[in-house]
């Protein structure tokens, strides 16, 4: 880990996933000192909670854990996690953020990461890392390949037993442990905070029947497939019964001006195709439909992708279909318009529906950076053509989603431009001082 | 016995480390894992074996550097990935205790073994590689990498945007950049569109200010008329050739033509064709460049719809995308109907994916055999951008845009296809086993295309059509005369081959050379930008740093046993070995280590590092040991 934690950086990056790492090890391998900001206690954002990633099938750890190693034990790069932006004030050239860092009630110094203190620890709460499907202790390292590699409390659901604090070998526990302001300078900023899903959907649109726990999110599938999920198989989160069936609901919140949401999320139909193809490799008996409207296959490779899921006996419906009811055996029913046939509503009977949710920003900079977002809440990009990662403030950039739905390899693609970018703007300030 | 005893000195005290990686399920739900464990645990000079959900990750990479570090271990064997994936994380990881990284040999027991093997005979293939890399890693010598200095300069072959935009990131970066472009213009395929999607930005605007900006820059030295007709050198220190010709293709004569038509002057951007920038060559010239990175900027390729394909060059009214958006922009009227060639369109209809998304067995080859399988990305949106433009300045004109997939994905896109319904457009949705059919009609209107709509219930419907728009697709550019002199790679789908899509996406094989834009797969102009700056972003990185480190396994010629016999220098396929009086040289820097020369020399005067007699015959040995491979194997 880096011990170098200095309060004055070249580039501060808010977001520590694909986006802030990719830019992070652009700006740090050309020398200039960066500072990432993460709101959670791990880096790796979004990529490093997947299973594998289309169109290679290669595991998202295997891309993202190399990275994460390499941000952590880059000379030139500072990892701030629990992490969140307060204040943005800027001096002339320089930006001065205030950053509130939240207690982690563990000494970040004094953790070996030996987990003693989860394996003494009674309490058990659900697990956000495997988006709730599982439970972990109060106090509890975030994921096996988490960095840092340190215990954080969670005091909502500490009952304070002091079992950690007396297990613990090196005395990192410390209830009394206080949010902290920290002050960094730099001279530019990127904004790489990614995105949330639209998680209110499927009750707020079905209402009742889609409370069924059978009714999961894509993030959760991706848990339940990651070999360091919470059944370790593919069950289905009701009764851990082996789902027969599984339906994916495309564009659910997406494309539909009703809800808020008119854009296309961009990545849905190549992740279900691609967890399509995950279950099928597990299950080769489950029956797995894709309910859409458009597949969007549209990358290198991504159509292949869709041709070879439809020869190896994925179906592929047109139609929207909602959320009608639930079986007695926790089944989910689903209504649809049989759009290809003539047109009559269909009632069908899954054992599992996985809902392709619509993609939001996850943070919107405006009030605390000045960058504005346009009317879809994501990032404005005054030069779209010529400079995709310049926002309207001079000296701060985007990267990702932040600037709108996009997958992997064009955020990465997108992150390497927005160093490029920021680089060359450090170097103009440079030539203006000597110049003065 | 003197060889043996060498042989038992230099694995005298081998302590082997063997890592094996569960690479999330990819290896462990095919290889029994713990019993690779449990067999390297046992082969000779295997001190500690352990395996990992990732080995790579930091948890991962901490087993060896703790290993390492408390002396367990002073060797070490990762079964994982591909090399070409994680080789470099491993070594790094080892760099990092100090201890010299390549005392190390990769197991490869994903691609050649999970991937493509199943059961028992899996497990026991991942055996007989990890033992194979045991007997090797315990031969193998400490290495050293040589470093070479780089120039401060690249080399940007392409002036559309993405490699004007790529020169322009380096240039101001403090690199000298020289921009070789085949054509006498610059502005590459984005000067043939008049506005860009979603946004109806001027493109004619874009590369104005772009090409003035690049020949503004002192850094940048702009070669039109121009190609790299030869390539020497290695990564840090290439020596392109480049040769200037007089225009003499059909294009870009009527282009000068044109250019002179409309007195333009230098720099100025003449629409449909480009920026003039300087005079062509009267005569052929030639000259060299020394430069440290080439970043290829080539484009994409235009599909030509053959003949016959919807009635192309069949009917005059059946027109591309293209031609379309050039007619628009120079027929600038407005009123109830456009018109074309003198026809009043009152009706038309736009066909997408021609020339994309091609399928074997439903789609016809091109005269190379070639189908194009990938969407080309830029179409659907291309398509509903020119319908409302129609929409808005010809208000009366039916659309009827007959369609597979609409593929509205960017931002800002999905928006235009709700407008684009909202205003009439007219959907028709075919499968791709029944397409559509362009016939001549006899009821007033120019065509029909009879389409079967397969939310119809697959009715065929007979559209009146006045001009059939074709969305010809983006094929892959013709540039394999270039792919042969820097020796890279496509990919089976016929563009440029980054290394790894997601681990360095604008990376190819050989080091230092750099993909930008529609070169590597279908772009959109935003995204060849974007391409463009994080192939620069890499260039500078590679060249900031003044010199490069050379990886070390490269041949090295015993001069005393070779007999000048040039056989190196024939089997070398980069034309690295030179006769010296006392015999062959291969420099180190040039080398790619591929081999060639050393299974080629008659005299076995050559070795390659790391790939000696001895090290290979103790791999073979450490895989017949292992008892997982029979002899016949």
């Amino acid at each position: 880990m880096n011990s170098n934690v200095s309060d004055r950086y070249d580039v501060i990056i808010f977001g520590g996933g694909i986006a802030g790492m990719q830019s992070a090890l652009d700006l740090a391998d050309q020398d200039y000192k960066v500072a990432i900001i993460e709101k959670d206690a791990s880096i790796g954002g979004k990529m490093i909670r997947l299973d594998k990633v289309f169109p290679t099938l290669d595991c998202a750890s295997c891309i993202t854990t190399p990275k994460m190693a390499s941000v952590a034990h880059h000379r030139n790069i500072s990892i701030f996690t629990l992490c969140e932006l307060q204040e943005l004030d800027r001096d002339g050239i320089n930006f001065r953020a205030k950053v509130l860092k939240r207690p982690r009630y563990v000494d970040q110094e004094a953790c070996i990461g030996c987990r003693q203190c989860e394996y003494a620890c009674p309490v058990m709460a659900p697990d956000n890392d495997q988006r709730g499907l599982s439970a972990r202790k109060a106090i509890y390292i975030p994921f096996s390949n988490a960095i840092p590699q340190i215990a954080l409390l969670d005091v909502e659901s500490c009952v304070l037993c002091g079992k950690c604090e007396k297990t613990c070998p090196t005395n990192a526990v410390n209830y009394f442990e206080k949010e902290e302001i920290l002050e960094l300078e730099a001279r530019a900023c990127i904004l790489a905070s990614g995105y949330q899903l639209l998680e209110d959907f499927p009750t707020r649109v079905y209402g009742e029947p889609a409370e069924n726990p059978n009714v999961i999110d894509a993030l959760q599938l991706e848990r339940i497939l990651a070999p360091t999920g919470p059944y370790m198989e593919m069950l289905r989160p009701g009764d851990g019964k082996e789902p027969e069936s599984v339906a994916f609901i495309q564009c659910a919140g997406s494309r539909d001006q009703t809800n808020g949401v008119p854009y296309c999320s961009r990545v849905c139909c190549m992740y279900a195709i691609k967890n399509s193809l995950l279950i099928q490799q597990e299950l080769p008996e489950t029956k797995i439909t894709i309910f859409y409207i458009d597949m969007r296959a549209f990358g290198k490779n991504y159509e292949q992708f869709f041709q070879n899921a439809k020869k190896k006996g994925i179906r592929f419906v047109k139609a929207r279909p909602i959320i009608h009811s639930n079986a007695q055996d926790g089944s989910v029913v689903l209504r649809y318009e049989d759009q290809e046939g003539n047109g009559n509503n269909l009632f069908e009977e899954f054992d599992m529906v996985v809902m392709s949710l619509a993609i939001l920003p996850a943070w919107n900079p405006q009030k605390l950076t000045g960058v504005s977002t346009a009317n879809d809440n994501f990032v404005r990009i005054p030069y779209p053509k010529m400079a995709p990662t310049l926002t309207e403030r001079d000296g701060i950039f985007v990267a990702g989603i932040a600037s709108g739905p996009k997958d992997i390899v064009d955020t990465i693609v997108e992150a390497g431009s927005a160093a490029m970018e920021t680089s060359n703007y450090l170097k103009s300030l440079d030539s203006a001082k000597a110049a003065a | 016995m003197e060889e043996m005893e060498m042989e038992k000195n230099s694995t005298q005290g081998a302590k082997v480390g063997v890592y094996v990686c569960h690479c999330g399920g990819n290896i462990s739900n095919t290889v029994d894992v713990e019993k690779v464990v449990e067999a390297a645990s046992k082969m000779q000079g295997v001190t500690v074996a352990k395996r990992n959900m990732f080995m790579c990750s930091d948890p991962g990479q901490d087993l060896i550097i703790n290993d390492l570090k408390e002396g367990r271990i002073d060797r070490v064997v990762v079964a994982a990935c591909a090399p070409s994936l994680h080789e470099l994380t491993f070594r790094s990881a080892i760099l990092r205790t100090g201890m010299n990284p390549y005392l190390y040999v990769h197991a490869n027991i994903r691609e050649q073994v999970s991937f493509v093997h199943e059961g028992d005979e899996a497990t026991k293939k991942a055996i007989a590689i990890v033992a194979a890399a045991v007997g090797k890693v315990k031969e193998v010598a400490p290495l050293e990498t040589t470093s070479v200095t780089v120039h401060g300069h690249a080399t940007v072959v392409g002036a559309g945007v993405a490699g004007l935009k790529s020169a322009l990131d380096m240039a101001k970066t403090g690199l000298r950049v020289a921009i070789v472009e085949k054509s006498p213009f610059l502005g590459g395929q984005t000067a043939l569109i008049d506005r860009l999607y979603p946004y109806g930005d001027k493109a004619g605007e874009i590369i104005t200010n772009l090409t003035k900006e690049v020949t503004a820059h002192p850094n940048i030295e702009v070669h039109t008329c121009a190609e790299v007709v030869k390539q020497e050198g290695y990564i840090g220190n290439f020596k392109l050739t480049i040769a200037k010709r007089p225009p003499s293709a059909e294009k870009d004569l009527s282009n000068i033509d044109k250019m002179a038509a409309a007195r333009a002057g230098s720099n100025e951007f003449i629409p449909f064709v480009g920026v003039f920038n300087s005079s062509p060559p009267e005569a052929k010239e030639e000259f060299e460049i020394e430069t440290g990175a080439i970043v290829i900027a080539t484009g994409f390729s235009a599909y030509v719809p053959k003949d016959g394909e919807y009635g192309y060059n069949e009917f005059p009214e059946v027109i591309t995308l293209r031609d379309l958006i050039k007619e628009l922009s120079e027929n600038r009227g407005t009123g109830e109907f456009l018109t074309v060639n003198g026809r009043t369109i009152k009706s038309m209809a736009m066909i997408h994916c021609v020339g994309s998304r091609q399928i074997e067995g439903i789609h016809e080859p091109d005269e190379k055999g070639f189908l194009n399988p990938n969407c080309s990305r830029t179409c659907c949106t291309g398509l509903l951008h020119s319908a409302l433009e129609i929409l808005d300045r010809h208000p009366g004109t039916a659309i009827f845009d007959v369609y597979r997939d609409i593929r509205a994905y960017g931002r800002s896109h999905e928006e235009l296809y709700a407008e684009a319904s909202g205003k009439g457009v007219r959907f028709v949705r075919f499968n791709v086993e029944n397409q559509p059919v362009v016939k001549q009609n006899n009821d007033g209107y120019a065509l029909s295309v009879f389409a079967r709509d397969n939310l119809l219930q697959n009715e065929e419907l007979e559209i009146p059509a006045d001009l059939v728009v074709l969305a010809a697709g983006m094929h892959p550019g013709e540039i394999e005369p270039l792919i042969d002199l820097l020796k890279i790679h496509c990919g089976a789908d016929g563009f440029l081959l980054e290394v790894h899509p997601k681990l360095r996406p604008v990376e190819v094989f050989t080091a230092g050379i750099y993909l930008a834009g529609s070169c590597q797969a279908p772009m959109d102009v935003t995204e060849a930008t974007a391409a463009a700056s994080a192939a620069a972003s890499k260039a500078s990185i590679l060249l900031s740093r003044g010199e490069v480190n050379l990886e070390p396994f490269v041949s090295t010629v015993n001069k005393e046993e070779c007999a000048r016999c040039l056989t190196c220098v024939r089997a070398c396929p980069f034309d690295v070995p030179i006769i010296e009086e006392d015999g062959a040289y291969i420099n180190p820097a040039a080398c790619y280590g591929c081999g060639a020369c050393v299974s080629a020399c008659p005299g076995g005067a050559i070795s390659l590092a790391q790939y000696d007699n001895k090290e290979i015959s103790a791999q073979v040995k450490g895989a017949i040991d292992s008892g997982m491979v029979s002899a016949g194997q």
